[in-house]
């Protein structure tokens, strides 16, 4: 017995020490929850303190305090209630609650502050589950399967919705009777709301809790509302209307194919014709298909050119035509409008324009083909009221520029006109030479355009046609010199205005020009100021100078050298080798043997640089 | 004709209301978010709350603390007091975007709040002032608001003493955000749909 006693004692006080030990260091009362349902009372709870062992915590008292309008007072204040909660609460009636005033409240126990916690009350506010839940019908899918039901309730009654001093969200959940998981929809405002495709066969829960909508928390879930759907007769649906949609399709395209059948094998032309017209076959006006299909091209040509719209493609006979096309890089410097007011008119190059060429402005009519049509082109931009009519004509193998001998014969009033001013010339030509391409993206274009001979001296010496040897970015052309010493030219003896000439020419702007030339040039004026003037000038309109001009221009001049233009074999046409713009192009030298070594062994122009160093 | 005036200015009124809530309402929303975000980033369980011992400065204005004082108040004095509040946040509010602002590592997400509830202040002043008009238009145009002192605290050097005036703005904005969106939703209701909302 004694052993027992002893062992129950031991087991006895061993168990009161644990309890006790625990409670004194970890069972403190603490707060639970503190809560408002409707924002016009709240009550906070604590833990239930258990006494055991020896000590005695005493009675646990509950202090708040408040925020005054201005200060923080820390008068504590007992809790006016502490039985309408229950067990361990503190009721706060409605005058002890305010919203917007923070609140501390603090847990004591003999004296000592056990726990402490503070807040607003919109913080802890979680209102009372919603009422009244119930469901009402909406519709039936068409296969009974599936049904929709629109669920209601209220608002708790003690949240004042009518005054607006609260505004609550709701949330829905449901599920079927035997899942574990609840659906969730999206908070609501309203208090009703669909739910859809519910299955018939089923049966189904639903609950909904609120919460005031900017703050606070979800409150208790309401009760469950339990969803039967009524099982409909499945199968009286499907046999109602039934229409035969199957045999009406069968039957139909048996019908239909019946018919064309019919129609196909039938005798009768004329229904056939009118089922299955014949495909007309294509047909010009006025050609004879036979004709193309034998391949008479000529023939075809010729009836073909009386349209207007028909440019044949004579090129394809000339096989040492290459097509160039210049692609210009900048187009804000190819002043395009300018460029075509001063070459063609646009409609008249369009009339001109080939049908593989990608430029519009490029006329590929080459210079003395008899086929091509005569063109009218009228410069807008032509100054004291010339005129020029350019007569295409052909150009052969290293053909100079002969056009403009003809054309010169023809406008007489050019040979004896040596106007000192210059005025943009354009020239119409077509890039013979059978030379590579240039390299480097550089290009030349075909440029239709009119010629206006201002430049005495190069009307001297040049052809009426000249070749284009060079487009600058720009726009200005660069004439080669074609065929020097051309008899039957008369040569405007300019030498008293040559020098006023040459002036001129370096007024203008983007001017191209052997550097040998220039040097020629150059002396010749030695008192203008030809580098100031070429500076500025080369970001002016355009001018079209041809290296002949200026070599005829610095022929004058007293220098030891021979004059390099006339006796020089420029060729007609030199490729472009690099395009640096808009300083100039750099054309393959192929064969200009330039007297002068210091200079590059490319002829055709200078840059500015270069053209620096030329300058005394 | 009179009834036709009524219904239209009625309708008018509703409208009116119905703007002012959903803007005082977006507004309290990004008051509450900014709060958090500071709150969280800077003084989290640091005790600011019982260390901000200073008040708002709307507190000298005798607002409404629960629903009786706010069924007591009469209509024409709670739409002033609602102006009033707005009005007086006006320099609080351009001050805090402009500090925010100046920040070395101006939080983004804060000052595009600050900045849209500056500008969205604006427009509930607009409007109220509108409400104002049609609902008493008698009212003399009282300019009297309460004045916010408190930059001097948000450019301190002592970086505590600096986050606590943030804290303290953040949290009376919260606050004012509030009672004027609550504020609203009473008269609305009382006004348009007498008290049956």
């Amino acid at each position: 017995m004694d052993l027992w006693q002893l062992l129950l004692t031991l087991a006895l006080a061993g168990s009161s020490d644990a309890f006790s030990g625990s409670e004194d260091s970890s069972k403190e009362p603490k707060f639970t929850k503190c809560r408002s349902p409707e924002r016009e009372t709240f009550s906070c709870h604590w833990t239930d303190e258990v006494h055991h062992g020896t000590k005695n915590l005493g009675p646990i008292q509950l202090f708040y305090t408040r925020r005054n309008t201005q200060e923080w007072t820390q008068e504590w204040k007992e809790c006016p209630d502490y039985v309408s909660a229950g067990e361990n609460s503190c009721y706060f009636n409605s005058s002890f609650t305010s919203i917007w005033i923070p609140y501390c409240i603090k847990l004591t126990s003999n004296g000592g502050t056990v726990d402490e916690k503070c807040f607003s009350v919109d913080e802890i506010v979680q209102p009372d589950p919603p009422i009244a839940l119930n469901w009402t019908l909406l519709n039936v899918s068409l296969t009974g399967i599936h049904a929709d039901i629109q669920v209601r309730w209220e608002a708790p009654r003690n949240a004042d919705i009518q005054k607006g001093w609260m505004v609550l969200e709701y949330e829905l959940q449901y599920k079927e009777v035997n899942e574990t998981k609840w659906k969730m929809m999206d908070p609501i405002l309203s208090t009703s709301v669909p739910v859809y495709s519910l299955k018939v066969d089923k049966e189904y829960e639903v609950r909904v809790r609120s919460k005031q909508r900017n703050s606070g928390n979800y409150g208790e879930f309401s009760e469950v509302l339990y969803v039967t759907l009524p099982q409909m007769n499945q199968f009286t649906c499907e046999e109602d209307f039934y229409f035969p949609w199957l045999l009406i399709i069968i039957f139909g395209i048996f019908g239909l194919t019946v018919m064309l059948f019919v129609f196909l094998f039938s005798k009768q032309q004329r229904i056939k014709m009118l089922i299955l017209p014949p495909v007309p076959v294509p047909k010009i006006k006025g050609i004879d298909p036979d004709l193309l299909k034998e391949g008479k091209l000529e023939e075809v040509n010729t009836i073909l050119a009386i349209h207007d719209s028909y440019k044949p493609e004579f090129h394809s006979d000339d096989s040492w035509v290459e097509f160039i096309e210049l692609d210009i890089d900048e187009p804000d410097e190819k002043t395009e409008g300018s460029d075509t007011d001063r070459l063609l008119s646009s409609d008249h190059e369009k009339s001109h324009s080939n049908l593989g060429v990608k430029d519009g402005d490029s006329g590929r009519t080459s210079c003395c083909e008899p086929d091509i049509l005569e063109t009218d082109f009228n410069a807008n931009d032509i100054h004291e009221g010339t005129s020029e009519v350019a007569q295409p004509q052909r150009l052969k193998g290293e053909a100079d520029l002969l056009c403009l001998d003809q054309k010169n014969q023809n406008n007489s009033p050019y040979h004896d006109v040596c106007p000192a001013t210059q005025q943009p010339s354009v020239i119409q030509a077509e890039k013979n030479k059978p030379q590579p391409l240039p390299t480097e993206g550089a290009e030349s274009t075909h440029q239709a355009a009119h010629i206006q001979l201002s430049n005495p001296s190069s009307l001297a010496n040049i052809d009426f046609y000249a070749q284009v040897s060079d487009i600058t970015p720009a726009g200005s052309v660069v004439l080669s010199p074609g065929q020097k010493n051309k008899a039957g030219m008369s040569q405007c003896d300019m030498h008293p205005e040559m020098v006023s000439l040459c002036q001129e020419n370096f007024l203008m702007d983007n001017a191209y020009f052997c550097e040998a030339d220039a040097k020629k040039c150059i002396p010749v004026a030695p008192h203008i100021k030809v580098e100031s003037h070429i500076q500025p000038s080369f970001n002016q309109e355009d001018i079209y100078i041809t290296t002949e001009s200026l070599t005829t221009a610095a022929g004058r001049p007293g220098t030891a050298e021979h004059v390099p233009g006339s006796e020089m074999p420029v060729p007609d046409y030199t490729s472009i080798h690099i395009v640096q713009s808009p300083q100039g192009l750099i054309l393959n030298a192929t064969a200009l043997p330039l007297p002068d070594k210091e200079f590059l062994s490319s002829c055709g122009y200078v840059s500015t640089d270069q053209l620096n160093k030329i300058m005394p | 004709a009179g009834s036709l005036l009524l219904l239209l200015v009625s309708n008018l009124l509703l409208y009116l209301f119905d703007r002012a809530v959903v803007l005082s309402h977006y507004i309290h929303n990004l008051s509450s978010e900014m709060f958090s975000e500071f709150d969280k980033r800077y003084t989290h369980g640091r005790g600011f709350i019982t260390k901000a011992i200073n008040s708002c400065h709307t507190s000298s204005l005798a607002t409404p603390e629960d629903k009786e004082q706010a069924q007591q108040i009469n209509q024409k004095d709670f739409l002033s007091l609602i102006v009033s509040i707005l009005r007086s946040w006006n320099e609080p509010l351009y001050h805090l975007v402009t500090e925010v602002r100046g920040m070395q590592e101006a939080p983004e997400a804060i000052l595009s709040k600050a900045v849209e509830i500056e500008e969205q202040t604006k427009r509930l002043l607009e409007g109220m002032e509108l409400i104002v008009s049609q609902v008493h238009p008698e009212t003399k145009e009282n300019e009297i608001y309460p004045v916010w002192s408190g930059l001097p605290s948000l450019q301190m050097a002592d970086e505590e003493s600096r986050l606590s005036a943030y804290y303290n703005l953040l949290h009376c904005l919260r606050r004012d955000s509030h009672k004027i969106d609550n504020y609203l939703k009473l008269l609305k209701c009382r006004i348009i749909h007498n008290n049956n909302c």
